[in-house]
């Protein structure tokens, strides 16, 4: 499937990310990039819902290990999309459609390369599968 | 005299447990029949579907739909209900959600059939026979319904005006459904005829929460002797109740044994089985990967446990029928 354009969520903790940059100015270079304070606020039904609106994927970007501002919110997403990863694999959807980057970048100068490379590996993916998929 | 509504009670990929519960309303279906014309019930009455068929479109006041969808034959009598009835309820966590059986929806079609009529130790098949939709009998033609590659909850096949759910559906709500389809005091279209908050909410282990949660192992509830006072959840034992509509009346909190979701998500929220992985990630008492990774495993088929009821509409497996 070569022409497949996979499509991608970003959410990403504004006080590890693109804190320093002019946030409209990112958000025109990053598709369906959600700036969010926390990265410990992402429910997995944010992430179900994400694939439900047609998402291929969803990259959470959160604050380096134990460098959460509200002590562990980070780690707390950890252990949500660790959970969520079995889940779907169990369903036979690749846990890799959901990455969590544990890192900081003040002028989000990476944002845009992270959802790049996340794009490429989707791309070898194709689009989301359905268990079974439909005739 | 005034002509009596007339109700039908379908059943379509059903146990018969749902059928059960509405004999199980006992002296109240008297009161049913009193006041409606049951039209149609295969489970206990001879009607035929060229009875439906020769309804007049919505002459049939409501219907009360048991069952998921997965065959032909299935599809065919929801639409047909569909066409003749003003209401269509969907009854019993098989046709709000798809069920249990709606677990098949891990496996492919082929490998359920190979398994069935194939590999399964039990199965003597030296020919080799699947079930075919058409096959020739001393030159007569069989027919049996199509299996689809999935099972559909009623709603990916039909519109369904309101939802009671269940397995089976408790004899309070389904009489207070039909007292309130009878008396017209019905609320909005699409809602779902049970209390609007979660199962914890009216649990009575709820007071022995403490404020935080902590747990350290998962334990399966045969594998231990569960406290039949303390929160289930408190004791390291799944129970889905957080993420739970209410109203089934505790039936397996009771009889000590954690909830497993029957009544599907509490309202506002499309995907139960996400939701309970919120609140469950959040109870893992661990102080790391390694320790995170260990506890995780400890959950053994975590997909099925999450979504026993409720896969076909979770993200994970939702699709509505093809129009045909
Ligand atoms: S909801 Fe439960 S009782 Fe009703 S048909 Fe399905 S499995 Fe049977
Ligand atoms: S988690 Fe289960 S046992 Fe605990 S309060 Fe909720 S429903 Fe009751």
């Amino acid at each position: 499937m070569s022409n497949f354009e996979p499509k991608l969520v970003c959410f990403s903790c504004r006080f590890g990310w693109g804190y320093l940059a002019d946030e409209d100015a990112l958000a025109s270079q990053i598709d369906n990039w959600i700036p969010i304070i926390c990265s410990g606020k992402i429910d997995a039904t944010h992430i179900m819902d994400a694939f439900r609106q047609g998402a291929d994927g969803v990259l959470i970007l959160g604050c380096p290990e134990g460098d959460c501002h509200f002590q562990d919110g980070n780690f707390e997403t950890r252990k949500r999309v660790y959970l969520l990863q079995k889940v779907l694999a169990s369903c036979g959807i690749e846990p890799e459609r959901v990455r969590l980057e544990l890192s900081v970048d003040p002028e989000g100068k990476t944002i845009a390369e992270r959802v790049k490379s996340m794009n490429e590996s989707i791309k070898r993916m194709g689009p989301v599968k359905r268990v079974p998929s439909a005739a | 005299m005034i002509a009596k509504p007339k109700v039908a009670i379908a059943w379509l990929g059903s146990c018969g447990g749902c059928d059960e519960a509405v004999v199980d309303l006992n002296e109240a279906l008297l009161q049913v029949t009193d006041a409606a014309d049951v039209i149609f019930w295969p489970i206990a009455l001879d009607y035929k579907y060229h009875h439906i068929e020769a309804l007049r479109d919505g002459e049939i006041a409501l219907s009360i739909v048991n069952g998921h969808v997965r065959n032909s034959e299935q599809e065919e009598v929801a639409k047909l209900i569909r066409k003749k009835s003003q209401l269509v309820l969907a009854f019993g966590a098989c046709a709000c959600f798809g069920g249990t059986p709606g677990l098949a929806n891990l496996r492919t079609k082929e490998d359920i059939l190979n398994w069935v009529y194939r590999d399964a130790p039990t199965v003597i098949n030296p020919k080799g026979c699947y079930p075919q939709t058409r096959s020739q009998v001393n030159g007569k033609e069989l027919t049996l319904p199509e299996f689809y590659e999935r099972v559909y909850a009623l709603n990916q096949v039909i519109d369904v005006d309101y939802y009671l759910p269940g397995c089976p559906p408790p004899p309070d709500l389904i009489a207070s459904a039909l007292k309130a389809v009878l008396e017209d005091k019905l609320p909005p279209r699409g809602s779902t005829l049970a209390p609007q908050k979660a199962l914890c909410d009216t649990c009575k282990r709820n007071a022995t929460k403490p404020a935080r949660i902590a747990i350290k192992d998962i334990k399966r509830i045969h594998e231990v002797d569960a406290n039949p006072d303390v929160c289930f959840l408190e004791q390291g034992i799944l129970c889905l109740g957080p993420a739970i509509r209410g109203g089934c009346g505790e039936a397996c909190i009771n009889i000590n044994i954690p909830c497993r979701g029957c009544f599907g998500p509490v309202e506002g929220v499309e995907d139960s089985g996400a939701k309970f992985l919120s609140a469950l990630a959040a109870i893992l008492d661990v102080e790391d990967d390694g320790e995170m990774r260990e506890l995780i495993e400890r959950i053994d088929d975590p997909a099925g446990y999450l979504y026993r009821f409720s896969l076909p509409v979770s993200i994970l497996g939702s699709k509505r029928i093809q129009e045909s």
